[in-house]
C-alpha cells in the first residue's frame, strides 16, 4: 500500500485503475476507436499543460494561457483566412501563419514574464490582468466573430500533425527539465527564489523564460485546436484553464513551485481526458457531470497530497 | 514521580530515531537535556507533546498511564511547552494569545460570551509572574523577540502546568531576559512543577539542572546528577569522543599578504556609514557587533544583494560595485547567508542538487560532500529539510566550495548547530584560509571570533567603531566597543 | 489511506450506476450534445428532447460542452466512436460545428442541429431553428402599436445578444425591420450589446436610461436578460404595469418562466415564443427520418408565435415557460 501510494506514477496507476473499472461497464470504452479518441483528445491539452507546468515549477502561475490560445487563434486566422486574410490564397499562408502564431504566443509569454519580474507583483494578479487584456484584445480584433475559411493545409495539421507536435513538445520539455541547466534553475527558483538569487541563479531571466515557454506552448496548442475546429475563435479554450491546472496538480506539480515532471503531467492529462471520456460515454446526466468530475479530481489530489506527506515525513 | 518514560523507541521510514530511551523527572526537579542536532531531542519532545506516538515503550504521568493522542490531550494533562520557534500570532494582543483556546467566559442570557475583564485580570497576573511590565492589550507584533519569548512562557504557565518543557528558550533572549527566565524556572520548581530544560547552551543547562541527561544517536549516552558533569564531559558524551581543540591552530598571517577585497567608504543611508577596510589573502577577518549594527547589511552590500549610495568595492584591485551578484560570484565572491532556511538552501531538494546550485556544470559533487563532512542517508534523494542543522549548514557552505572562491563572506556560520558540526566548519574555514582564500567572518559569538580570526572589526550603528588585532583580543574590550 | 481508495472505487461504481440502464431493450441510441444548460430555455429543450426520444423508445446519451467548442468537438467524436444511431447538437457557434458535421458525415451518422444553423459549407446536416427574424418582427410590431397609442415622438432601445450568434443577429434585424415603417415617430436611441450576459445587460440598460430618461420602448433579445431590465427600471421608478402613465413598453423573446409571470402580472407587453414542443418533436423526427433514409429539408423552420396580453389565455399552454415551475 505504502509502496503504491508513494510511487511517483500514482496518477498513472489511478488512471489505469479508472479505465479498468469503467471499461467493462461502458460499451465502446475499450475499443481502439475510443482509445485513439482519448489520446487524440488529450494531446493539445497536454501541450498547454506542459507549458503551464514550466511556470508552476518556477513558482509562478500563468492564468493567461487560455487568453493566449484565443489571441493566437484569431491572429493566425486573420493572417491566413481565405476571405480577408493578408496572405489569402498564398500557398505559404499556412506555414507563415503557424510561425506567426508561435511568435505571438512566445511574445505574450515574454511580456507576462517581464511584468511578473519587473512589477514585483504576484503572478496571479499580473496574469489575471493580462488574461483579461489578451482575451479582450482577441474579441476586439474580431468583433467577437469567428473566422472560418482557413487554408486546407492548415486544417490538415489536426491529424497526424497533432501527434507529432505533442510528442516533440513532450520529449523536448522532458530533456529540458531533466538534463539542462535551465531546468535545474527552474526547479531552484521555484523551491527558493531568494536562495537561488544569492547563489547566482539568474532568477529574473529564468522566470521570463518560463513564461515565454508557457506562451509558446499555448500558441502551439492554439494551432492544434484552431486546426481541428477549422475556425479562428476569440473565445477558443476559454474554459479549459481548470482542466490545465487540474491535470498539472494531479500529475504531481506543486502549486508552490519546485516540483513537477513531464511524465507526471502526461499522466495527469490522461486522467482528466479519461474522466471526460468515461463520463461522456456513460451518458451521465448533465447535472451530475461537473459534480462527479469535481469529486474525482478532489480525490486524486487528496491521494497525491497524502503520498507527499508519507514521503516528506520528517526524520527529525 | 511526576513523569516516567520507559524504554521509548521510535523510527521513521525504518530509520530508528529513538532507541530505548528511559527517564524520570520528580516534582520540583529540573532535568537538563543536551545532545547534538539529530540526537533525537525533538522527537522525544514530540512524543511527550502528543504529536507522535512511540513505537514501543510507555509513559506515566503522576502515576497514571500517559498516552496522549494529540497535543490538546497533552495540554489537558498539564504538559506545557515553551518552544524554540515562537508560536504566537503577531497581529493579536498578548491577552488574546494567552487565551487563544480557552478564553474566560460568562453567561449572558444563556449565551457564552468572552469575559474581557476576567481575561485582562488573568493576563495581568501571568505577565506579573514573568515580570513583563506590559499591558495585556499590546499587540504581540510590537514586542521584541525576548519579550515574545516571555509571553510564550506566560502561556505555558497559564494552564497550571505540571510539567513545563523549555526547548532552546534562550536563543533570542538578552542576558537580562535570560536571568529573568531562570528566576521563573526556579519559582516553578518551588511550586512543585517538574521542568525539562533543553539547550545547546551547556553552561545554562549545568547551572539550572539538578540532573542531566545526554542524548546521542537516539540513545541515552550519559545521565546523572548535574554536579557530576563538567562542560567537557557533556561535550564528549554528546559527540562520543573527546572533541579536543574546538578551534584549529592557525599560523600567523604573513605581513606581505596581498589585499584581496577592499571596501572604501561604503555608505548607505541609515544602514552603513563610511565603512572602509581591507581583507587580505589568507586572512580571517572578523566582524563583531550587535544585531542591527550593520554587520549583515555590510555583507549583503559587498555581495551586491542590497543597494549602496556611495563607496567603492575592489576585488583584487578591480571595482565590482556595479556588478550583479551573479557576476561577483563569477569573479570569486561567495556568501554564506545568515539564514540557511530562507536564503541558503533548497529545502525540498537533495544534497547534490543544492551543491550544484552555484556551479551547475561542475562535477565531483560527491567529493565536495565528503570534504565538508555531510552525513545523510542518500545524497541524491533525501531532502536537505530532513538533515540536522549542522549538516544543512555544511551543505550551504559546500555549494560555494565546488569551484574554490577567492573571498568567502560568512554570516553567522555556526548559528544553531551542534558542537561537532561547529568544529568541522571551523576546520574547513582554517583550511580555506591556509590556501589563500580571504574570509570575512560575521558572528555574534565573541569566542568564535577570538578563536578563529586574525583581526576583528567591531561595528556599531553602521560604522566601524574599532579594529583589534589578534594579540589584543579581549572579550570585555570587544563588548565595550560594540555597545 | 485505505479510505481514499475505497472512495475512488465507490465513486466509480456510482458513476457506472448513473449510466443508461435500459441498454439492449431500446430501438437505438441518440447522442445529444448541448453547448450549455445554464438557462431555463436549454433545460426545457433538453427535457423536451428526452421526452420525445423516450416516446420512440430511443436511448439518450448526453453531453454538455460548457461553452467550449473544442470540448463539444471531442464529445461529438465520442458519440461517433460509440456508434450512436444519430446525433443532435446545439452548436456553440455556426463555424466550429462544421468539422463536427463532417466527422458525422464521414461516419454515416445522421446529425441534426437544434436552434442554431451552421455556416455555409459542403457538410450535410439538418437544422431545426425558430424563425427568429419573423417572430421578432411580429413581436416588435405589436410593441410599436402599443407605444404609438400615445401621441408624440417615441424612443426605443434594444438589448442585443452575442454578435457571434446568428439568432442574435436575426433578432436584431427583425427589430430594425419592424420599426422601419415608424421611422418618423419612433427613434432607436440605444443598441446595447450584452453577449448574453446579465451583468453587461444591466450596466448597458442603466447607462442608456441615464442618457435617455424618456425611453418608452425596450426590446430584450432574450427573456434571460429581463431581470436586468427590471432592476434598472425599478431603480428609476419606471417599472410600471401596462396602462399606468409612463409605463415603458417592454417586450422579449423566448417565452420563459419570468416572461410568463411578468405577462400575467401585467408588466410585460409581449414576448416572441419559440415553440419548444414543435422544435423538439421536429428535431427527433428528423433524426429518425434521416436514419430511415428519408429525405429531410436542410432547414425546418419553427414559425413560433407572439404572446401578449390579448391572447395570453389561449396560447399560454403552448408557451414552454408557463410549464416551468418557479
Amino acid at each position: 500500500m505504502r509502496g503504491l501510494l508513494t510511487s511517483r506514477y500514482l496518477v498513472a496507476v489511478l488512471a489505469a485503475a479508472c479505465f479498468a473499472v469503467c471499461a467493462p461497464l461502458i460499451p465502446g470504452m475499450a475499443t481502439s476507436g475510443n482509445l485513439s479518441n482519448l489520446v487524440w483528445n488529450m494531446l493539445p491539452l497536454a501541450v498547454v499543460t506542459i507549458g503551464e507546468v514550466f511556470v508552476l515549477i518556477a513558482g509562478g502561475i500563468d492564468l493567461s494561457v487560455t487568453a493566449i490560445i484565443a489571441l493566437c487563434s484569431v491572429t493566425g486566422a486573420l493572417v491566413m483566412n481565405g476571405r480577408t486574410g493578408y496572405l489569402a490564397g498564398n500557398p505559404a499562408a499556412a506555414p507563415v501563419a503557424v510561425l506567426f502564431m508561435l511568435l505571438v504566443g512566445a511574445l505574450l509569454g515574454f511580456l507576462n514574464g517581464c511584468a511578473v519580474t519587473r512589477l514585483r507583483m504576484p503572478a496571479f494578479i499580473v496574469t489575471l490582468t493580462t488574461m483579461m487584456f489578451f482575451g479582450g484584445f482577441a474579441v476586439w480584433l474580431t468583433r467577437s466573430a469567428n473566422i472560418d475559411a482557413l487554408p486546407p493545409a492548415f486544417n490538415g495539421l489536426a491529424g497526424f500533425g497533432t501527434l507529432t507536435v505533442a510528442v516533440v513538445v513532450a520529449l523536448a520539455a522532458h530533456r529540458t527539465l531533466r538534463h539542462s541547466i535551465f531546468g535545474r534553475w527552474l526547479y531552484a527558483t521555484g523551491m527558493n527564489a531568494r536562495a537561488s538569487l544569492v547563489s547566482g541563479v539568474p532568477v529574473h531571466a529564468v522566470t521570463i523564460a518560463a513564461y515565454s515557454v508557457s506562451g509558446l506552448l499555448a500558441a502551439a496548442a492554439s494551432v492544434l485546436y484552431t486546426a481541428r475546429l477549422e475556425t479562428g475563435s476569440p473565445v477558443l479554450g476559454q474554459r479549459i484553464f481548470l482542466d490545465v491546472i487540474a491535470a498539472a496538480v494531479i500529475g504531481g506539480t506543486s502549486l508552490f513551485g519546485g516540483r513537477g515532471t513531464v511524465a507526471g503531467t502526461l499522466a495527469g492529462v490522461l486522467f482528466v481526458a479519461l474522466l471526460d471520456n468515461s463520463l461522456n460515454l456513460l451518458g451521465v446526466s448533465f447535472f451530475l457531470v461537473f459534480t462527479a468530475k469535481g469529486v474525482v479530481i478532489l480525490v486524486a489530489a487528496l491521494l497525491d497530497s497524502a503520498a507527499q506527506r508519507v514521503l516528506g515525513e520528517a526524520v527529525e | 514521580m511526576s513523569l516516567l518514560l520507559d524504554r521509548i523507541s521510535k523510527s521513521f521510514s525504518g530509520v530508528p530515531v529513538l532507541r530505548q530511551v528511559s527517564l524520570t523527572v520528580a516534582p520540583g526537579e529540573v532535568l537538563g537535556i543536551a545532545g547534538e542536532n539529530g540526537a533525537g531531542k525533538s522527537t522525544l519532545m514530540n512524543i511527550l507533546g502528543g504529536v507522535f506516538a512511540p513505537d514501543t515503550g510507555g509513559m506515566m504521568l503522576e502515576d497514571r498511564v500517559y498516552a496522549p493522542r494529540d497535543p490538546s490531550e497533552a495540554a489537558a494533562r498539564g504538559v506545557s511547552f515553551v518552544h524554540q520557534e515562537l508560536n504566537l500570532f503577531p497581529n493579536l494582543t498578548i491577552a488574546e494569545n494567552l487565551f487563544l483556546t480557552d478564553f474566560p467566559r460568562r453567561q449572558v442570557l444563556g449565551l457564552p460570551l468572552i469575559d474581557r475583564r476576567a481575561a485582562a485580570q488573568n493576563a495581568r497576573r501571568l505577565l506579573d509572574a514573568v515580570e513583563l511590565p506590559l499591558s495585556p492589550d499590546t499587540p504581540v507584533e510590537r514586542l521584541s523577540q525576548g519579550e515574545r519569548q516571555l509571553v510564550e512562557v506566560a502561556k505555558a504557565l497559564h494552564r497550571d502546568a505540571r510539567i513545563v518543557i523549555f526547548d532552546e528558550p534562550t536563543t533570542s533572549l538578552t542576558a537580562n531576559e535570560s536571568a529573568r527566565l531562570f528566576g521563573i524556572i526556579e519559582r516553578l520548581q518551588a511550586r512543585g512543577a517538574a521542568v525539562i530544560y533543553i539547550s545547546h547552551a551547556l553552561a545554562d543547562v549545568r547551572r539550572l539542572a539538578s540532573r542531566i541527561l545526554i542524548l546521542r544517536d537516539g540513545e541515552v549516552a550519559a545521565t546523572g546528577p548535574a554536579a557530576e558533569f563538567t562542560e567537557e564531559r557533556m561535550i564528549s558524551s554528546m559527540v562520543g569522543r573527546p572533541i579536543g581543540q574546538l578551534y584549529p591552530k592557525r599560523r600567523p598571517l604573513p605581513s606581505d599578504a596581498a589585499p584581496l577585497l577592499e571596501a572604501c567608504g561604503l555608505t548607505h543611508r541609515d544602514v552603513l556609514e563610511d565603512v572602509t577596510f581591507t581583507l587580505h589573502a589568507g586572512e580571517v577577518l572578523g566582524i563583531a557587533g550587535l544585531m542591527g549594527s550593520g554587520r549583515s547589511e555590510c555583507a549583503r552590500i559587498l555581495f551586491g544583494l542590497d543597494p549602496c549610495d556611495h563607496g567603492q568595492i575592489l576585488l583584487s584591485g578591480a571595482p565590482i560595485q556595479r556588478l550583479s551578484p551573479r557576476e561577483r560570484i563569477r569573479r570569486g565572491l561567495a556568501f554564506l547567508t545568515e539564514n540557511r532556511r530562507d536564503d541558503g538552501l533548497l529545502m525540498p531538494a537533495g544534497v547534490l542538487a543544492n551543491l550544484a546550485l552555484v556551479e551547475p556544470r561542475s562535477g565531483g559533487l560527491e567529493s565536495v560532500a565528503a570534504r565538508v563532512g555531510v552525513r545523510c542517508a542518500n545524497l541524491d534523494r533525501q531532502p536537505v529539510r530532513q538533515l540536522s542543522g549542522g549538516n544543512q549548514q555544511k551543505v550551504a557552505l559546500g555549494k560555494w566550495l565546488v569551484s574554490p572562491p577567492r573571498v568567502l563572506l560568512l554570516d553567522e556560520p555556526t548559528r544553531g548547530i551542534d558542537v561537532g558540526a561547529r568544529a568541522e566548519i571551523y576546520r574547513i574555514i582554517a583550511a580555506l584560509a591556509e590556501t589563500g582564500v580571504g574570509i570575512l567572518l560575521i558572528s555574534s559569538e565573541i569566542e568564535e571570533l577570538t578563536g578563529m580570526c586574525d583581526r576583528i572589526l567591531v561595528m556599531r550603528r553602521g560604522e566601524i567603531a574599532g579594529s583589534i588585532a589578534r594579540p589584543d583580543f579581549d572579550r570585555e574590550h570587544i563588548l565595550r566597543v560594540a555597545l | 489511506m485505505r479510505n481514499n481508495i475505497a472512495w475512488i472505487v465507490l465513486a466509480a461504481v456510482m458513476l457506472a450506476g448513473c449510466g443508461d440502464k435500459t441498454a439492449g431493450t431500446s430501438a437505438g441510441t441518440i447522442g445529444v450534445a448541448f453547448e450549455t444548460l445554464q438557462t431555463e430555455y436549454w433545460v426545457a429543450s433538453r427535457d423536451g428532447i428526452a421526452a420525445e426520444l423516450k416516446k420512440r423508445n430511443l436511448n439518450m446519451l448526453e453531453a454538455i460542452a460548457d461553452g467550449d467548442a473544442n470540448r463539444q468537438f471531442e464529445q461529438v467524436r465520442n458519440f461517433i466512436t460509440r456508434r450512436v444511431d444519430g446525433i443532435i447538437v446545439v452548436p456553440k457557434d455556426a463555424q466550429t460545428v462544421v468539422p463536427m458535421i463532417r466527422e458525422a458525415n464521414r461516419a454515416g451518422i445522421p446529425i441534426v442541429l437544434f436552434n442554431r444553423p451552421p455556416a455555409k459549407s459542403d457538410a450535410r446536416s439538418v437544422t431545426v431553428v425558430a424563425d427568429n427574424f419573423s417572430i421578432t418582427k411580429d413581436t416588435v410590431a405589436y410593441l410599436a402599436d402599443q407605444a404609438l397609442k400615445a401621441p408624440g415622438k417615441r424612443q426605443a432601445a434594444i438589448l442585443i445578444g452575442d454578435l457571434g450568434d446568428i439568432n442574435a443577429i436575426a433578432r436584431r434585424d427583425g427589430f430594425e425591420e419592424a420599426l422601419k415603417p415608424h421611422a418618423g415617430r419612433i427613434e432607436i436611441v440605444s443598441r446595447i450589446p450584452t453577449e448574453w450576459n446579465q451583468e453587461k445587460a444591466l450596466a448597458g440598460i442603466t447607462n442608456a436610461l441615464q442618457a435617455h430618461p424618456s425611453i418608452d420602448l425596450i426590446f430584450v433579445s432574450s427573456d434571460l436578460l429581463l431581470p436586468s431590465v427590471v432592476s434598472a427600471l425599478k431603480s428609476r421608478g419606471r417599472y410600471l404595469k401596462v396602462g399606468e402613465p409612463s409605463h415603458v413598453v417592454l417586450g422579449g423573446f423566448d417565452g420563459d418562466a419570468t416572461a410568463y409571470r411578468m405577462l400575467t402580472e401585467g408588466y410585460l407587453d409581449a414576448t416572441g415564443v419559440q415553440d419548444v414542443g414543435f422544435d423538439t418533436a421536429a428535431t427527433v423526427q428528423a433524426v429518425v427520418d434521416l436514419k430511415a433514409g428519408k429525405t429531410v429539408p436542410e432547414t425546418l423552420l419553427d414559425p413560433g408565435f407572439v404572446i401578449h396580453r390579448g391572447n395570453l389565455a389561449q396560447v399560454a399552454p403552448r408557451m414552454w415557460g408557463a410549464g416551468v415551475r418557479k
